[in-house]
């Protein structure tokens, strides 16, 4: 009766287990919209790869970070990691064991779509560390019922912009009363975040670095970037066009200002629109490019980052997991890219079907401006960043009596900094 | 000793309400912001009865921060009871053995280990314990998670103190009968150890249900995530809403909040016990 | 060999309670301890190579780890003096003749938050906090009083917190001061009443000295206590604003997530280090007093 009884469950579980049963799993920043991009790729990698199913887990990107470091560095790693291209850096300086994606590229027969540009962002130390899968633009945008009950226009310039943002906080458009609407949303707790946002103003203003330059020269006291250095601290200092706590935000308290509908004017990234023009601030915005700073320089949306698959070389089915970083850049999952997050990187997807705001992102009409990526070419660029933040929250914390004096004196620290770290790291 | 003035008695009690609903407040504002718009907060930050209520935040958070809300308050419910039973079982037959052989140099050596282990700061295990989770290939399950949260120094004082109190003739009395130490242990302690073990149940219960940080150290997917451990997921994602975070606060305070007002003479007394004698 | 099975059997019963102890007190410290003299690099492999004190030399090299140091003791210190002060003039006040009806209101009304999930509270006051619409300043501006900073600017961003902390761990030291007052010996007290002493005199002279016992368990636990000062700092600020809450543990817990496992490693056992001399310390103390 019990040999019976244990031969029938021996059997009952080996009917169960599938031919092949296996999972790869995905680790990402996206919360539960990627976490359904993925899901939705991983469904159409399945029907030519039965038995296979992909598991994306969204981690917070801090939990991320940890994550992803401690699960390479002790060989317990998932099958892909997916996040921006300067988070993948980190992991790779930290871990050394993300693997090139080079022969993985290669083997995709029609790659040409992906610019010079795009590749050279995804290598890092000689390795292709990401298959590039979304290229990331970021936008400016202003609450359009606000610009209609103050009367204003989509701003032009950056003195438009900053007059715009006084009209806002003066005029209470939402009713809530005065003080508890804000000119801008900004973010400012961590490096990456503050100096985002210098990115931001600084490219979209025509510039072509925002602290260095490829050969390591520190660049922020030339005149025109210490204008813009100067008006973006002074946005989240004197002028009193941010939320008192900006000091603490990082994006999620960023976009809890934004789709509170607390600010005005504030970054629009691709992979917004899609969410904001059906829920939070239900399609009660403009887009259009950062606002101009100099009449001899071209304003622009930017090109902030590339997001892209890395797969650790310790994965635990690695041949799998390549397959599946090259089914990343096929038409089916970019198409799902572009409806879902926002964006992609082919140029042939369909474009019906988008909204008129997405299709402003996926067809640009707009001028472009890509940022630099320092960090593919500098291994010490996060260290200087790092520096460079801790040197900006001070003056945010308590501004500087004379800007000028501050700028000048913060690029003779990055400067001694700079030699520092190339001395260092030979 | 005659009575004191009226004036005197009013001032306690003024100053004594004031504290008591400043320290009640937060929990107003939880509730009521769970029910409110930002909007309304915005108009109204004091305000604690919500204009139009609505339970939208609710169903924000029925999938969050990577898993269910079901799933989160069951694992909370399943990880909570299971490493209490287990922290009550262990201790309390470690605590038996180490008070009745003080003397024995390992239980010497076990007590100093023990305190001491309690004592390192416990966030600061991350790795070592990530490490050793991965180890003993108990990472990413609930058997790791159960295990790590049955140990604590409060349980463990509390049964010492208890078992330290005994009467020795009773022990002394089963053993002239001939009673094995098991036997002692589960037909004469055991019964007499009622109260005590049910305060130490309830403790274990509610600080285990608040713990976050080894939850999310050794689970390898949110699908072993406790309420804590979801609430600080939510805090972080991609434009994650305010509501629904007072929702989710407000989902992780109320049963041990219900627990306590319920238990809350064994608990408070439980809690000095351990401390003031131990 | 019956004396020996009955020995034996405490042994079965402390095994279990060893075992947990061994492999998740124990052991992750040990290896703890041994990372902290190893090359964060190579740390995690198998063959870890060893460096010596490097990493301590690093840290104590490290002007935020020594900046992170100072602030986590002092900290600790304003930490224990406000939640012990305030909870001693509690507990003598809900002692007091003064209260008779509604005590246990009192007591439940400060004991709830230590009971309550902390990450669920410091969510809470994070907004309570807030500068636009959170209540803290919302309250102040009724009263005609100036804003107050909070979690925004680093002059006030520690003390918001240590409002916070209060509010989450006051309740128990309350609760062990009132369990100390439950057993004195009142007939001191009255004894000096007729000796003709005022209220002040027999609180410094009577009651305060028969207070010791209470006084040193709130001071250990409060003492460790804020030294690992974490949730809240993950919670509510995240070391910042410009560093203003960067306290030791999380400092160090920062350098683990960004793979500085060595420096991280050695931050803790400085930590520990600390912590147990305070224990330590108590511990000589509390031997000497019963002596």
């Amino acid at each position: 009766m019990f040999k019976r009884l244990f031969g029938a469950a021996i059997a009952a579980t080996l009917l169960a287990a599938p031919v092949q049963a296996q999972q790869l799993a995905i680790w990402h920043d996206l919360g539960d919209n990627g976490t359904k991009w993925l899901n939705e790729v991983g469904a159409e990698f399945a029907k030519d790869h039965p038995g296979v199913s992909i598991r994306p887990i969204s981690y917070p990107t801090d939990q991320w970070f940890g994550r992803a470091i401690g699960a390479l560095n002790t060989n317990t790693a998932p099958d892909l990691l997916f996040n921006n291209y300067e988070r993948v850096i980190r992991v790779a300086t930290q871990t050394g064991k993300i693997s090139d994606m080079r022969p993985v590229l290669a083997a995709i027969p029609d790659h040409g779509f992906l610019t010079e540009d795009d590749l050279r962002v995804a290598t890092f130390d000689g390795k292709m560390i990401i298959l590039p899968v979304q290229r990331v633009q970021m936008a400016f945008g202003v609450r359009k019922s606000w610009l209609e009950k103050t009367g204003g226009q989509f701003p032009q310039t950056w003195d438009d912009a900053r007059r715009l943002a006084e009209a806002f906080q003066a005029g209470d458009p939402e009713g809530t009363g005065k003080g508890t609407v804000f000119g801008f949303a900004l973010e400012a707790a961590k490096p990456r975040d503050l100096v985002h946002m210098l990115d931001l103003f600084t490219f979209g203003a025509g510039l072509r670095h925002t602290l260095v330059d490829p050969d390591g020269n520190v660049v922020i006291d030339e005149p025109q970037h210490a204008r813009v250095l100067a008006e973006v601290l002074k946005t989240y200092g004197a002028y009193k066009l941010v939320p008192p706590d900006t000091i603490n935000y990082s994006f999620n308290e960023m976009y809890q200002v934004i789709e509170g509908g607390r600010t005005g004017m504030f970054r629009v990234g691709d992979w917004n629109v899609a969410k904001w023009d059906s829920q939070a601030i239900k399609g009660d915005f403009l887009v259009g490019p950062w606002p101009r700073f100099f009449p001899d320089k071209q304003n622009a949306v930017v090109i902030g980052g590339m997001r892209g698959v890395a797969v650790p070389v310790n994965a635990p089915n690695k041949p799998l997991a390549d397959a599946f970083a090259a089914f990343l850049l096929g038409k089916p999952a970019q198409q799902a890219s572009l409806r879902i997050m926002g964006s992609a990187v082919r140029p042939d997807l369909d474009m019906a079907g988008l909204s008129e705001r997405q299709r402003m992102f996926a067809q640009p009409k707009w001028a472009l401006i890509a940022y630099d990526f320092p960090e593919s070419t500098l291994p010490w660029y996060p260290e200087l960043e790092a520096a460079f933040h801790r040197k900006l929250l001070t003056a945010i914390a308590t501004p500087p009596a004379d800007m000028d004096a501050f700028i000048k004196e913060t690029a003779a620290e990055m400067r001694a900094l700079v030699k520092q770290l190339q001395a260092r790291k030979g | 000793m005659r009575r004191a003035p009226a004036w005197a008695r009013g001032l306690a009690y003024a100053a004594a309400t004031l504290v008591s609903l400043l320290f009640l407040y937060p929990y107003a504002w939880m509730l009521s912001s769970a029910f409110r718009s930002t909007r309304d907060i915005l108009a109204a930050p004091l305000a604690l009865w919500p204009a139009n209520a609505g339970t939208d935040a609710f169903a924000s958070i029925r999938e969050a921060g990577g898993v269910s809300l079901a799933r989160a308050i069951l694992n909370s419910l399943a990880i909570t009871g299971a490493s209490t039973l287990l922290a009550v079982a262990v201790t309390a037959l470690g605590a038996y053995a180490l008070t009745r052989r003080p003397h024995a140099p390992a239980f010497r050596l076990l007590r100093a280990g023990f305190l001491l282990s309690m004592m390192y700061p416990y966030m600061l295990l991350v790795i070592p314990v990530y490490l050793v989770m991965f180890k003993l290939g108990l990472l990413g399950g609930y058997t790791g998670i159960i295990l790590f949260l049955s140990l604590g120094p409060v349980q463990f004082f509390l049964f010492e103190q208890f078992f330290r109190t005994l009467p020795l003739e009773v022990i002394e009395a089963a053993t002239v009968d001939g009673a094995g130490e098991a036997q002692i242990l589960f037909r004469v302690i055991l019964p007499m150890a009622a109260p005590v073990v049910a305060t130490v149940a309830t403790i274990t219960f509610l600080l285990n249900w608040a713990q976050w940080f080894p939850v999310l150290v050794i689970s390898a997917t949110p699908d072993t995530y406790t309420l804590p451990v979801a609430l600080l997921a939510l805090n972080g994602e991609l434009g994650t809403n305010f509501q629904g975070i007072m929702a989710m606060a407000l989902v992780t305070t109320v049963p041990p909040a219900l627990v306590f007002l319920a238990a809350q003479r064994h608990v408070m007394g439980g809690l000095t016990e351990g401390a003031v004698k131990g | 060999m019956p004396a020996m099975r009955r020995e034996g059997v405490f042994y079965l019963f402390a095994l279990p309670f060893a075992a947990l102890t061994i492999l998740f007190g124990l052991w992750p410290i040990l290896l703890s301890i041994q990372v902290s003299f190893t090359d964060s690099a190579t740390a995690l492999q198998p063959a870890p190579a060893w460096v010596g004190l490097a990493n301590y030399r690093a840290i104590f090299a490290d002007p935020v780890f020594l900046a992170a140091l100072v602030r986590t003791l002092a900290y600790t210190v304003l930490a224990v003096a406000a939640n012990l002060s305030f909870a001693l003039a509690f507990a003598l006040l809900l002692d007091s003749a003064l209260i008779g009806r509604g005590r246990l209101f009192f007591k439940l009304a400060v004991f709830l938050p230590v009971v309550t999930p902390d990450v669920a509270g410091y969510v809470v006051w994070r907004w309570l906090y807030d500068q636009s619409f959170g209540a803290v300043n919302a309250a102040l501006r009724l009263l005609g009083l100036p804003a107050f900073g909070g979690l925004a600017s680093p002059r006030t961003a520690m003390l918001a917190l240590l409002i916070a902390e209060l509010w989450h761990h006051a309740g128990f030291y309350v609760l062990i001061f009132l369990a100390n007052l439950a057993i004195l010996d009142r007939a001191q007290a009255e004894a000096a009443q007729i000796d003709g002493a005022t209220a002040l005199q027999r609180f410094r002279h009577v009651t305060l000295p028969q207070l010791r016992p209470a006084m040193a368990v709130n001071l250990v636990y409060a003492v460790i206590q804020f030294l690992k000062t974490f949730t809240a700092v993950v919670v509510m600020t995240k070391g910042g604003p410009a560093d203003a809450t960067n306290f030791v543990s999380f400092y160090a817990y920062q350098q683990f997530d960004s793979a500085q496992y060595g420096q991280a490693t050695a931050m803790a056992t400085v930590l520990f280090a600390i912590v147990l001399l305070v224990a330590l310390t108590a511990y000589r103390g509390a031997e000497r007093g019963r002596a």
